[in-house]
């Protein structure tokens, strides 16, 4: 790594994911949504026609439905102009499908993800890399033993082409359909990259995979679509980063995962988000869980103008169980508006859903959460916990559960907490030497805690620093 | 909603009841200021999830349910004490005006939304209670019973510095009522002086043809406290809100609420309260058990101001399933401004505890009796808030009645 790079790795400033690169493209959309739009960047990928036809069909319903404004508290979206936007820019890579050797990539992508880190985590700590510029993904590769085994790591586009049948299945039919939410409907009318993990019966991948996505261009779009199938009785867990540097105009980031969780298979899908400060983070993140699946969401979104993105699990087999984990971080103008939808609709199902947030500064966070319980779901359980901290009374933090129980044998729980930060915590820890800056970022590090430690070691100490980041200098 | 335009309103017909109670010319206007508002004023606000909508209000068909001009009710109201003023609203104009005047729809909106609205326009019953400056009463108790197709009531509350009150309404279906569906309207609106004390106890117990609305909103003074508490057994439809907005220092509001659903009744209930000064407290303490298909939706709100330091306050809300077939749909909610708070809420849905009710086989009680027993202990912490013998014992009655 060059000093520069070692530098930026070093100094923990905002310029580690703030820099900017020269726009440089191969090939990009005007901006604006047409059905013209929606052929051009379906060609440019030389898609089947079923997949055309599922495009135009969800541009339909974009057209078709209303902007969500009637939530009680949500975000304001009314800046958020599709025609405003780029939706597509194909980064100058002569590789369509992307490299799986750094090296061969132009060098102002490498140096982008050098400084973000990515290749020294791909050979520390992780099964397999994918990284999306833009709209496309520029690499991705996957360690040889993970390849023999059946597992499959690549990007979506070529998924389309080389799983066909599987993708057919599976792309926005059964887990998230476009008619579910207008982006959602978006994402599906003009979806580019993501990834496509297939893991096969009874295999366990034991390091995470990981996909990192940067949007660098001013004013663009970044419409990512992730499916993740885990057949019977495998395992796998799947990272996902993502960052931009912050422009005059915004961004808009309206990304799709699906997640199919065979039987007794364990998924967990973990996101740090730390998007530029005008994007508007609209995603939608599903997963079905078969007969004794487990699906497990953990989120940290640190990043983003606002953000509105609730992961939710169906529940659909017998002794299915989900665990959610999320923390929000809302500094100066950030709304965050986060939580978990669970649907318990078979017996002996169990989700717990765990949420942290902080706002500080003038910041908004919400936990907006739904538990739904199913008649004849019995023994189902659920246990919501919400602990909210507050630095100042500028800040908002609002907390809006909905428990929807249909079924008598079960066993609910919502508990909520919203406090600032304790006096006798900063006393004690002050009357150690600390100073009133260090003891409240320690407080928060502790608060923060249940969530870093289901992280891999680099991406709990990615989160910790993003949080100093975030408090730092502006506490008094 | 404005979509429902009731053919049988017009001002004509407010004009004819304002005129049979001689009512002064500016509750007149009131009244045709809120008949003019329902032509925009929309329903209340009802929790929405993707899909499903919990209470159907949009259902109610107003039009065979709204009979202005033959409404009837029964009531009775007792004082203990000749200090407190307590007079059906149309004898208390002649000694009391300036008071109502002042007073009527400064703590409640009368066009807050169509139902508000609608209630103000046409109310024929109704009790001011006057509680003058240092004057503590005990036992006000109003009982009414509503023999008519609709009956519209409004209750204004005035308690002045350092009065202490409590009050008791109950409303039930009378004997001579008319067959077929039946709409109950409940305004009820407390000014709580600096350090008054007010405790407002409800129970409506309706026959299963009605449809009951109900708002009860306080507005408290510094260092005032309002307690209330809301019990609802009756009606196949209730929408029942109650909300304290703390506007003085130091003042404090408890939001004590109960229900019971059988067969196919709909509880929509709902307690908020509003933190906007210092030092302010509020508890909130629901619990309800539904059986056979009954449903329940509860949204309890607590909103902490900008400017509310050192606030505290709490909620929790238990329901108790009964039946595999009975719905509890819950939505506790905080929204949070100031960071010098300590907010908490919880909420749990759950069955009678499987080791409680072996516990008492064991000791040789039927399933049915041991099950009851548990059912009327789920109560004991909300019964325990009520101040009143006489409240207490019929609320335990309903229970007791619902479990046969």
């Amino acid at each position: 790594m060059s000093s520069q790079q070692d530098e930026l790795k070093e100094t923990d400033t905002e310029a580690r994911f703030e820099f900017k690169k020269e726009e440089k493209s191969a090939f990009q959309t005007e901006k604006g949504l047409t059905e013209e739009t929606v052929r051009v960047i379906s060609e440019d990928k030389d898609e089947p026609e079923w997949m055309l036809e599922r495009r135009l069909r969800a541009l339909e319903q974009f057209q078709e439905m209303p902007m969500p404004t009637d939530w009680p508290g949500q975000p304001d979206l009314s800046e958020v102009d599709v025609d405003e936007i780029i939706p597509y820019i194909r980064p100058d890579v002569d590789v369509r499908a992307g490299v799986d050797d750094w090296t061969e990539l132009p060098d102002e992508i490498k140096d982008t993800f050098d400084k973000l880190g990515i290749p020294e985590a791909e050979k520390n700590a992780l099964s397999g890399v994918g990284a999306q510029y833009e709209s496309e993904v520029v690499y991705q590769n996957m360690q040889e033993r993970w390849e023999e085994k059946g597992v499959i790591f690549c990007n979506m586009d070529e998924a389309v082409q080389e799983h066909e049948e599987i993708v057919r299945e599976h792309f926005m039919t059964k887990c998230v359909p476009p008619s579910d939410n207008k982006f959602a409907a978006l994402h599906g009318a003009i979806w580019s990259g993501g990834s496509f993990v297939y893991v096969p019966e009874n295999t366990t991948v034991d390091m995470p995979v990981q996909a990192y996505f940067r949007m660098n261009s001013e004013g663009m779009g970044q419409f990512e679509h992730t499916l993740i199938i885990a057949e019977e009785s495998s395992e796998v867990h799947y990272i996902e980063g993502c960052s931009a540097p912050k422009y005059s105009a915004f961004n808009l980031h309206s990304g799709g995962v699906e997640v199919f969780v065979g039987e007794d298979a364990h998924v967990q899908y973990s996101t740090v988000q730390n998007w530029s400060k005008n994007t508007y983070n609209l995603n939608t993140k599903r997963a079905i869980a078969e007969k004794g699946g487990r699906m497990e969401w953990i989120s940290g979104s640190m990043g983003s103008k606002a953000t509105m993105l609730y992961p939710s699990t169906i529940l659909k087999g017998r002794g299915a169980s989900d665990n959610h984990i999320t923390i929000a971080f809302a500094g100066e103008g950030q709304d965050i508006d986060t939580g978990a939808k669970v649907y318990h609709n078979a017996p002996d199902t169990k989700s717990t859903i765990e949420s942290k947030s902080i706002s500080k500064d003038g910041g908004r966070t919400n936990y907006r959460g739904l538990v739904h319980i199913a008649d004849g779901a019995e023994n189902s359980s659920t246990a919501v916990e919400c602990d909210a901290l507050m630095f100042d009374n500028e800040s908002t933090s609002d907390t809006m559960p909905y428990m929807e129980i249909n079924e008598s044998k079960v066993d609910v729980a919502h508990e909520a907490t919203v406090g600032k930060i304790g006096d006798e915590d900063i006393f004690y820890l002050q009357s150690r030497g600390l100073d009133d800056d260090d003891a409240k970022q320690m407080i928060v590090s502790g608060f923060i805690e249940p969530i870093t430690e289901e992280l891999p070691i680099e991406y709990a100490v990615e989160l910790n620093r993003l949080v100093e980041l975030e408090m730092e200098g502006s506490l008094g | 909603m404005s979509t429902q335009a009731i053919e049988s309103l017009s001002e004509d017909t407010v004009r004819r009841i304002a005129d049979e109670r001689d009512e002064p010319e500016w509750l007149l206007e009131t009244r045709l200021n809120a008949l003019s508002a329902l032509e925009t004023a929309e329903l209340p606000d009802v929790i929405q999830t993707p899909g499903r909508r919990w209470t159907d209000l949009e259902a109610l068909d107003f039009e065979s349910l709204v009979d202005p001009l033959n409404q009837s009710d029964a009531t009775e109201r007792t004082a203990g004490d000749d200090e407190v003023v307590i007079l059906p609203f149309t004898e208390a104009f002649e000694e009391y005006g300036d008071i109502i005047e002042a007073n009527f729809g400064s703590v409640l909106d009368p066009e807050h939304n169509y139902l508000t609205a609608l209630s103000v326009a046409l109310f024929t019953t109704g009790t001011f209670v006057y509680v003058p400056e240092g004057v503590d009463v005990e036992d006000v108790t109003v009982r009414a019973e509503m023999n008519s197709r609709s009956l519209f009531s409004q209750t204004l509350v005035v308690a002045e510095e350092s009065s202490s009150v409590t009050i008791l309404e109950s409303i039930e279906s009378g004997d001579d009522g008319v067959d077929g569906d039946r709409y109950f309207s409940n305004l009820v609106e407390i000014a709580a002086g600096e350090n008054a004390n007010v405790q407002f106890g409800s129970l409506q117990n309706l026959d299963d043809e009605s449809y009951t609305y109900s708002l009860k909103r306080a507005v408290t003074d510094a260092y005032a406290t309002v307690d209330w508490i809301e019990s609802n057994f009756g009606s196949k439809l209730t929408r029942s809100d109650v909300e304290t907005e703390l506007n003085g220092d130091g003042s404090e509001s408890q939001i004590v609420g109960t229900f019971f659903g059988t067969d196919d009744q709909h509880f929509d209930i709902n307690a908020r309260v509003w933190h906007q000064a210092e030092h302010t407290t509020a508890d909130l303490v629901t619990r309800g058990v539904l059986d056979d298909v009954a449903r329940s939706v509860y949204e309890g709100v607590q909103d902490v101001g900008n400017d509310a330091w050192n606030t505290s306050s709490y909620q929790r809300e238990n329901t108790l399933m009964l039946s595999d077939d009975a719905e509890a749909d819950a939505s506790p909610k905080l929204i949070i401004h100031n960071h010098d708070t300590e907010a908490s809420h919880s909420a749990t849905v759950g069955q009678v505890d499987a080791e409680d009710l072996f516990y008492l086989q064991s000791r040789t009680i039927d399933s049915l009796t041991a099950r009851n027993m548990l059912v009327e202990g789920f109560f004991v912490p909300v019964l325990e808030e009520i101040a009143v013998d006489e409240f207490r014992d019929d609320v335990e009655e309903l229970v007791f009645e619902r479990l046969q």
